[in-house]
């Protein structure tokens, strides 16, 4: 590769994930985490769309999706996918407008409640075939 | 958290453009895997989108290109996400050396199998 693999500019752990356990650092942590998630479940998804060639194996794959465990787990996802766009929006803003600096505690606010708002009624339509089934 | 933003460095290194292309890819990915999303799972009910439904939507080329687009980005974006990771939690060279390459492999892999299901899908 021609580069070291540690890079020298890099700092210890301990600094180098720390924002003084402030509100950055959760939105630090939650922004990774959910990234992490999304990522695999991607690895998954890339999996079960390839069973496409093979359509019976697709659709009986595919039909484990209307479990009510998958579709929690859907939700979940959605939830992750919300926050890591909203925040990931803040980390742009942060990133190339000077202004948005001081303003990056309220927007962290405004991502959470904009992930809750749009999460719960999406949550509520992937739900609704299972509790209407009750 | 800093009071000033942080300015990118001079020097136009890897990491440079990785950063950009995070920024840059991450904007596309809301518009792509929030359509994606709302198509699958909102407007249609998951157990909608079986295989006659990929069918009939990989009918239209412009699907495809959306969905490979998706998948191209949504593999790099992840992947250097998890490269970020693996770099601050796997200190040890030969450790890192391993993981990076189970990494890329795998991303790799699934970026072939899923641009063959796309292209190779049946019209």
């Amino acid at each position: 590769m021609g580069r070291p693999l540690v890079r020298p500019s890099v700092t210890p752990l301990k600094t180098a994930t720390t924002y003084k356990g402030k509100s950055g650092q959760w939105a630090f942590l939650g922004h990774r985490v959910s990234g992490f998630l999304v990522f695999l479940f991607l690895l998954l998804h890339i999996v079960d769309v390839s069973m496409v060639r093979w359509p019976s194996v697709y659709d009986e794959i595919h039909a484990l999706y209307g479990n009510v465990l998958l579709r929690l787990f859907e939700v979940g996802l959605l939830f992750a996918l919300l926050f890591h766009t909203l925040n990931g929006l803040r980390i742009v803003a942060v990133d190339f407008f000077p202004g948005a600096v001081a303003r990056e505690r309220r927007m962290l606010g405004a991502v959470v409640a904009l992930t809750v708002l749009a999460g719960v009624p999406g949550g509520y339509v992937i739900l609704k075939p299972f509790l209407d089934g009750l | 958290m800093s009071h000033r933003p942080v300015e990118p460095p001079v020097r136009r290194s890897f990491e440079t453009w990785s950063w950009f292309f995070m920024r840059l890819s991450g904007l596309a990915l809301v518009f792509l895997a929030l359509v994606h999303f709302a198509i699958t799972h909102i407007v249609n009910d998951v157990v909608e989108t079986d295989y006659r439904f990929v069918a009939d939507r990989w009918e239209n080329p412009l699907w495809r290109l959306f969905d490979w687009a998706l998948l191209a980005l949504a593999l790099a974006h992840g992947a250097n996400g998890l490269r970020w990771i693996i770099d601050d939690y796997v200190r040890r060279p030969r450790r890192q050396m391993v993981a990076r390459a189970a990494l890329y492999s795998l991303s790799g892999l699934l970026f072939l199998a899923g641009t063959l299901t796309i292209l190779l899908f049946p019209t």
